[in-house]
């Protein structure tokens, strides 16, 4: 809580009501409480006296049906029984007028006018690192992802994701697993909605073990919005933010542009030019964002330690007849009739090789290809 | 003035013994037909008097009633008609007594006289073992086929009559037909590379083990699937009279020789209904595609298209081999012991095998995938992910892939091997047998134990992975020992349902 007087209950209940309306991101609910209380503002949207309120009318794409919504939901959600939810569910609500307490935020370009937060208090003393990534990908990206996430979870280093599938929740996962430094997950949605489904489990560890942060009231649901904004968070929050795996488009980019405009290291891990999964992540390194060839690349970056001078993802050599497959598996999915080619084995023999390295954790099968593992 | 004529009519898939008794008396003169007829029954008085006057006979001028015993039994169709124009025309003394005894008729009758099939002329046939049988001229070969005693083709009423009378001799048996050669079906040399998907439809064959098939479009499941009946061996005389007996049943057209010789396969579409696959209707209960399948292969391609409810309905015959079918008149039960063979894409899209190449939301791949019910998967016991075969496997010319026969001669020893355990194949081995047949090499209870504790495998799947390894020893022509290799074969061709999911993408 910042220092100064403790807020009125009734200002924060409103604030989390207004944050919770449908399509109000951060500068529609900066636009609102400019210049006047939360009080206030609740009496304007409610008695639809929208004319008064100067600022929306510069907002761009705000229509008059919106604010039609706004003044219905609130005129039928009482602000006291949001906050009695918040309350029953263990979310702590951080608001006063001068801004959250979490000082990285409140000085953000774009800060976030309240913050809901369930688990343990941020120490942003602790250097802090974004692993993000797409959600669509490879064995290769999620196993880079999971090692990053672990490593730098045991150096103490604070990993900050957005709870997504692929990428974000490996790195969280495995980094929550390592029982080191501080996870922080930053979602789009309310606190009790947990999105992605099947993210229920890392979510429940997260709020217990770690960390969950949302812009929005419980209830809100998620909504394709949300994610860019949610990911300026991400980037605010971080020293370093690592894209692991990133295709064309999609909003790990996004979080690297919101990192770009806040001054943050931007750190991008390589990837095989003929994988889609990594057309992002290559396109950063040839524009000049360091690569990250081992976690002691992150932790010199943070300061650390001196860096590494050879990479440190070298696997073992495996039994020679076992290489031999690895060899032809390269590191690229291949099937099993593109090994049989690559490396005239019989299906017998190749069977059993692929079963001792699948194993021995040197390799993983998903539908029908096998990949190398790296970690 | 009583006749009674012996006839058979059919409930569900088996032949009932009929008594069609006759009785003529004095009074105004009627045609009455009791006993539980349904409309195409009782629409036999017309036909039967037509027939009888259209061939020269005398139609009794008294009060006729036709008693259809036992009374309890639903009789369908119009197989009763030749039965009810012989009663007649004994009751009425054109046809002396004598000459019916230890004789049944089977057929239907036309306005002119003449005799017609009708459907389930085997299972008719069949329930009349013991007996003398008069069938219509084409239905010769599938009544002889099933029948133990004499069968008599007749064509018309009148040629009936004449034998009967003594009059004239029996008719000869048609001539049959020139023997079409049997057109073999799609072969397996043409089949392109995914070594791994043709050793798994081998396996199926040998070991009746259940198939899933994930994978791209294109990639060659359904190419595969239609391959594997022909590498079944035939069916032995017993499965092919119960093949036979659903097939004529159902009024499907039966091979040339009679027989369901060649194990059938059925692929209904994917919006078949669920009557339509197990059987069931209103009225007379008909087999569904899944008793059509008997013994053969049932073919599910786009397994993720079939509605839900369908495919659960699928659980139980899988587990029994049957399929009873209960309405408020009765329950019915249809033989339904198949190979069931599907075929699905790992998502809407189709793409989800390579890994970033799917264009689904999450939302699209996890309600996909949800129609795959965990029980329903759990029955497969080969699922495995087919993927496009490699260009160079598609465009080498000198391709020498084996071809349907080869593979075939070696499912037919591995099932002759499974005949010796006391089994049709080895999917119907349990735990205790299993352990009795084979024994585990130290290698591959190593293998094992890896996969179990890195839960890939699960505790039902061991005793299944078993059972595949052991299929492979017996393909490969080795002793029943599973050692490393027969297990990591099993083992390749087993993706857990959780892991199937996990690359559909849930």
């Amino acid at each position: 809580m910042p220092l100064s007087a403790v807020p009125n209950e009734r200002d924060v209940a409103i604030v989390a009501a207004l944050a919770g309306l449908p399509g109000m991101g951060p500068v529609r609910l900066r636009a609102v409480l400019a210049q006047r209380s939360p009080a206030k503002a609740y009496e304007l949207l409610t008695q639809g006296r929208f004319n008064e309120i100067a600022e929306l009318k510069s907002v761009p794409g705000l229509r008059a049906d919106d604010l039609a919504t706004w003044r219905y939901q609130l005129s039928h959600l009482g602000p006291s029984e949001l906050l009695a939810a918040h309350a029953d569910l263990g979310i702590e609500i951080d608001w006063s007028p001068e801004g959250v307490s979490i000082g990285r935020l409140r000085d953000d370009p774009d800060p976030p006018l309240m913050i809901f937060q369930l688990g343990a208090n941020i120490d942003t003393q602790v250097p802090s690192v974004a692993i993000v990534g797409t959600r669509r990908c490879t064995a290769y990206g999620r196993s880079v992802a999971a090692r990053l996430g672990s490593e730098l979870a045991d150096a103490g280093v604070t990993v900050v994701s957005g709870v997504a599938t692929g990428i974000d929740g490996a790195a969280q996962r495995s980094a929550l697993d390592s029982g080191g430094g501080a996870v922080i997950g930053i979602v789009g949605s309310g606190l009790d909605v947990v999105y992605p489904q099947r993210h229920r489990s890392l979510w429940a560890d997260l709020a217990r073990y770690g960390t969950l942060l949302s812009e929005y009231p419980v209830g809100t649901p998620p909504a394709r919005w949300r994610f860019p904004a949610r990911n300026r968070l991400i980037a605010a929050l971080a020293d370093i933010v690592v894209v692991v795996e990133s295709g064309e488009r999609g909003g790990s980019l996004h979080t690297v542009e919101s990192a770009l405009e806040r001054d943050r290291l931007v750190m991008a891990v390589p990837g095989p030019i003929t994988n889609p999964a990594s057309i992002g992540t290559n396109r950063l390194l040839g524009e000049g964002c360091p690569p990250v060839t081992c976690t002691e690349d992150i932790l010199a970056a943070l300061g650390f330690v001196a860096p590494a001078l050879k990479p440190n993802f070298v696997p073992e050599k495996a039994e020679p007849q076992l290489e031999s497959v690895l060899e032809a598996m390269g590191w690229e999915p291949a099937t099993i009739d593109e090994l049989l080619l690559r490396t005239s084995l019989g299906l017998d023999e190749l069977g059993s090789r692929l079963m001792t390295l699948r194993v021995a954790g040197k390799i993983v099968e998903t539908g029908g290809w096998w990949e190398r593992n790296s970690a | 003035m009583l006749a009674s004529v012996g006839a058979a009519t059919l409930v569900g898939v088996e032949g009932h013994r009929i008594s069609v008794e006759v009785h003529g008396s004095n009074g105004l003169p009627s045609f009455t037909i009791v006993g539980l007829p349904d409309a195409g029954c009782r629409e036999a008085r017309d036909r039967v008097r037509a027939a009888v006057l259209s061939s020269g006979l005398t139609w009794p001028n008294r009060r006729v009633t036709v008693n259809l015993a036992p009374s309890s039994v639903r009789k369908g169709g119009s197989g009763l008609d030749v039965a009810i124009a012989i009663g007649v025309l004994v009751a009425s003394e054109q046809v002396p007594a004598a000459s019916i005894e230890g004789r049944s008729f089977v057929g239907e009758l036309g306005l002119d006289g003449r005799l017609r099939t009708v459907t389930g002329i085997v299972p008719l046939v069949h329930a009349l073992a013991g007996d003398e049988v008069i069938v219509p001229a084409s239905a010769f070969r599938e009544a002889e086929v099933i029948h133990d005693g004499l069968v008599r083709p007749v064509s018309d009423l009148r040629q009936l009559c004449d034998a009967l009378c003594a009059t004239e001799p029996w008719p000869d048996p048609p001539e049959p037909g020139p023997d079409q050669a049997c057109v073999p079906g799609p072969d397996l040399a043409q089949v392109m590379g995914q070594a791994l998907a043709r050793r798994a439809i081998e396996v199926a064959a040998a070991g009746g083990h259940h198939l899933l098939m994930l994978g791209p479009p294109g990639a060659g499941k359904t190419m595969l699937a239609r391959r594997l009946v022909g590498i079944m061996p035939d069916l032995d005389r017993a499965a092919a009279i119960e093949a036979t007996l659903v097939h004529s049943a159902a009024g499907e057209r039966l091979p040339r020789g009679g027989l369901v010789v060649r194990p059938p396969l059925r692929s209904p579409h994917h919006g078949a209904s669920m009557v339509s696959l197990i059987g069931g209707g209103t009225g007379s209960v008909r087999a569904g595609e899944i008793s059509l399948a008997h013994r053969g292969v049932l073919f599910l391609d786009e397994l993720g298209e079939f509605a839900p409810t369908v495919l659960d309905a699928l659980r139980q015959p899988l587990e029994e081999g049957v399929i009873r079918v209960s309405r408020a008149s009765g329950s019915t039960v249809f033989p339904a012991r198949f190979l069931l063979v599907a075929a699905m894409n790992p998502c809407p899209c189709g793409e989800a095998g390579r890994p970033g190449a799917c264009r689904c939301s999450d939302l699209a791949r996890l309600r996909y995938a949800r129609r795959m019910s965990g029980p329903l998967l759990d029955r497969f016991d080969l699922r495995l992910m087919v993927t496009r075969p490699p260009v160079d496997d598609l465009l080498a010319r000198h391709h020498v892939a084996e071809s349907t026969a080869e593979v075939a001669e070696r499912v037919l020893t591995a099932r002759a091997r499974a005949k010796e355990r006391g089994v049709e194949a080895n999917a119907q081995l349990t735990r205790d047998d299993l352990e009795l047949v084979c024994s585990v090499t130290s290698d591959g209870e190593r293998l094992l134990r890896h996969h179990l504790e890195a839960g890939v495998l699960s505790a039902r799947g061991l005793h299944r992975v078993q059972t595949v390894a052991l299929t492979l020893c017996d393909l490969a022509g080795a002793d029943p020992v599973l050692d490393g290799d027969r297990i990591a074969g099993a083992l390749s061709m087993r993706v857990e349902p959780a892991r199937l999911l996990q690359a559909v993408g849930v």
